[in-house]
């Protein structure tokens, strides 16, 4: 007689745990959906920043790869500080306040670091001007005829009549 | 009408000479700005502005909080006792605290990347006058921007650094730096 009460409180509660997953997916899916990408763990967010940043004794290091033991104390305190709940971009600037842009990877959008950005677009852009421009030319300029070249400067009036003379009197002379 | 043509394309072909020659020299430039430049040597751009506080232990034990030595003279120096540049050094700073530290004047040591025991030794056989605080975690050092030591920071009775020395100090302009600071100086 219980047998039935107890077998549907089972399927119910299997059905919720159905339910919460498919809920649990449905938010992951939303926040990869708006977010472009899964939320980063908390050591994948230490790896992103120290990615960014430049190992200050390394010549060409990230403090993401450097062996050093000050680029091990820079994750360390990218750990304490992401745990402490900073966003990437306070612990960057903490770290420019400190050594400047030149610790940063990649070169700040503003000021004269910022030219990096789009002086090679602008050169490029110059570059495909100066060579439309030349091209443009280049069609405009008649090229010249090798055949007129090799003809020699045209005859006058005078000159194709005294050819022709000269033409008709060797056929004159020819014999037959 | 000849003559006027040819002109002008020696007018175009000189502008465009003109606009290429000033486009390498504006490279030319640029490089040997940033080629006569020490990379090693990059400016602290903390000079000007207040120094980082901190509070951190003396070998000890007893703390050293910079914010309540607001009103002296102060001067961080980073060492380790594995840096030989830092040994060179050591004269200089036991000197210039001998000269001031009865007219307001702090000189205080930063041990980086060190052991307490090494530090310890160093301290007892280098006789090193002035005060030593360990900074186990680099947390200061890391807020100083520090590249390696030793280096320097001289921080103003405000609370301000005004310089940043990167490698051994000299005595003289130390300390010519620190009487210019001094109440009474012009």
């Amino acid at each position: 007689m219980n047998a039935l009460p107890l077998a549907r409180g089972r399927a119910g509660g299997a059905g919720l745990v159905v339910l919460a997953a498919l809920a649990a997916a449905v938010i992951t899916l939303a926040v990869v959906a708006v977010t472009g990408k899964a939320p980063a763990s908390q050591a994948q967010q230490v790896q992103q920043i120290a990615a960014g940043l430049h190992c200050p004794i390394c010549k060409d290091l990230s403090v993401a790869d450097s062996p050093a033991t000050l680029a091990q104390q820079m994750r360390q305190q990218i750990a304490q500080e992401v745990s402490a709940g900073e966003s990437p971009d306070q612990i960057r600037a903490g770290f420019v306040a400190a050594y400047g842009d030149s610790v940063l990877m990649s070169p700040p959008r503003r000021g004269l670091a910022g030219t990096a950005y789009f002086l090679p677009a602008l050169v490029l852009l110059a570059g495909l001007i100066a060579a439309g421009a030349l091209l443009r030319r280049w069609l405009r300029t008649p090229r010249a005829d090798p055949a007129a070249a090799d003809s020699g400067p045209p005859l006058s009036a005078a000159q194709r009549r005294a050819v022709a003379r000269a033409v008709a009197r060797l056929r004159e002379e020819e014999p037959g | 009408m000849t003559a006027r043509v040819t002109g002008r394309i020696t007018r175009r072909r000189a502008t465009l000479l003109a606009t290429v020659a000033a486009g390498v020299a504006v490279v030319v430039a640029l490089l040997a700005t940033g080629l006569g430049r020490d990379p090693s040597a990059v400016a602290s751009p903390l000079v000007g502005r207040m120094a980082p506080n901190f509070t951190l232990p003396q070998l000890d034990g007893q703390p050293v909080t910079l914010s309540k030595l607001r009103g002296q003279v102060v001067v961080i120096n980073f060492w380790a006792s594995w840096c030989t540049e830092c040994q060179t050094e050591q004269a200089a700073l036991n000197q210039t605290w001998q000269q001031f530290q009865d007219s307001g004047v702090v000189v205080l040591g930063v041990n980086f990347e060190d052991s307490t025991g090494a530090a310890r030794d160093y301290v007892r056989s280098d006789s090193v006058t002035y005060p030593v605080v360990e900074d186990a975690a680099s947390h200061t050092a890391l807020s100083y921007g520090l590249r390696g030591v030793p280096e320097t920071f001289v921080v103003s009775r405000s609370g301000r650094i005004v310089s940043h020395v990167i490698g051994p100090v000299d005595t003289t302009a130390l300390s010519n730096e620190i009487s210019a600071m001094l109440p009474g100086s012009q």
